[in-house]
């Protein structure tokens, strides 16, 4: 009698842009995210999104902790925990439940961290992304580079 | 009932192992119908015999290339089992057996996984990792599920079946010179990407071919696309869970 078992592929290891790749669109998934390289559009993870030092987003981040070394441009939402280590660089709203920021860090943008009583309001996500626009203008150069 | 599909034997050590596995599979009662391939009977139409008589388990005894060619005859007709011989670690670390022994124990167990493929259309299946692999970086465009595009350098991009992309580069700074004679400074950058989706298109720059276990199967560009739990295969208890 044979028994059968079940290979999950949706349980895969997440997705990691190397510094030798340039991505457009929208990234997204279940498992952790690591940027190294560079990314125009959303990162969205339901676990844990790390942009690495020589990461360079261009658009929002969504993920349950968020660690920045890299630079952001767009809003950050992380629902646990939003660390954005010495190297880090932000130029959009954050929204964090737990925000660490240390020291040496760029970080330019509203800030909102909503409490247990006080859930985060759904316009706020519309302020954030229609924030970076004008900063937008001042990176074009930057952004050519991709 | 198995029907067992033999690499062609190259040396006599394997002619040995060959009579080995068949004394062990007599003992342990799953001795079926044996037939080895050779220039006159690829392992493909050896494999296309075998369901032809209806058999519902076709095993593959013989290594990394020779597997994946039977595999790829197998897809969604039987099921596969492995007896690897002179495999890599990718084949035994699937079945969970690295012994002929053992994977003649899984074979009686019979315990089945389903494990998704990959597909390069329009139909060039791939069970083992697939390898396209330069020695100066190349350029590649992978649009990933329609959603997204990234422009890549890489020497190794490695396909799954389970369509995960791997993605490796390497390649070194220049030195600084002094006084245009001593080098310094100069290091190594390595990059590591990995993507994975359900539909993905390769292109390279220039176009290169793709490799299993050193053959090749099709060239770039491709469009592979995800087939989930398409394929049977027996492997040992509790290897997977």
């Amino acid at each position: 009698m044979a028994r059968m078992v079940n290979d999950d592929s949706s349980n895969g290891p997440g997705t990691t842009v190397g510094v030798n790749v340039a991505l457009s669109g929208t990234l997204k998934d279940q498992n952790d995210i690591a940027v190294f390289g560079m990314v125009e559009g959303e990162v969205i993870s339901e676990k844990s999104i790390s942009i690495g030092q020589s990461a360079q987003v261009k658009g929002p981040v969504h993920g349950k902790v968020v660690t920045v070394s890299g630079t952001v441009r767009g809003s950050i939402k992380a629902d646990e925990k939003l660390e954005v280590l010495e190297t880090g660089k932000v130029f959009g709203s954050i929204i964090a439940k737990d925000l660490i920021v240390h020291s040496g860090a760029i970080l330019v943008g509203k800030c909102d961290m909503p409490t247990e009583e006080e859930a985060p309001v759904e316009d706020k996500e519309a302020d954030v992304e229609g924030e970076p626009e004008e900063v937008e203008d001042l990176l074009k150069p930057e952004v050519e580079e991709l | 009932m198995y029907y067992y599909i033999l690499e062609s034997p190259d040396s006599r050590g394997v002619r040995q192992t060959y009579q080995r596995l068949r004394d062990i599979l007599t003992n342990l009662g799953i001795a079926g119908e044996m037939v080895a391939s050779s220039p006159a009977r690829t392992p493909e139409e050896l494999a296309a015999m075998g369901l032809e008589k209806s058999y519902s388990t076709i095993v593959a005894v013989g290594g990394d290339h020779f597997i994946n060619q039977i595999a790829r005859s197998v897809v969604g007709r039987a099921v596969l089992g492995i007896v690897p011989i002179n495999a890599s670690r990718q084949v035994t670390d699937l079945i969970g057996a690295t012994s002929i022994r053992d994977a003649a124990e899984s074979l009686r167990q019979r315990r089945l996984t389903q494990t998704s493929i990959a597909v390069a259309e329009p139909d060039v299946v791939i069970f083992l990792d697939a390898v396209i692999e330069v020695p100066k970086l190349a350029k590649a465009s992978l649009v990933v599920d329609g959603k997204m595009r990234a422009f890549a350098y890489f020497n190794r991009l490695i396909i799954t079946r389970g369509l995960e992309i791997k993605l490796e580069s390497s390649h070194s700074v220049e030195q600084k010179k002094i006084f245009g004679l001593f080098g310094t400074g100069g290091k190594v950058i390595k990059s590591e990407s990995f993507f994975h989706g359900r539909s993905v298109r390769v292109v390279t720059d220039p176009e290169l071919p793709l490799m299993v276990a050193g053959e090749p199967i099709a060239k770039t560009p491709l469009q592979f696309k995800l087939i989930p739990d398409a394929l049977k295969v027996i492997t040992r208890r509790g290897t997977l869970t």
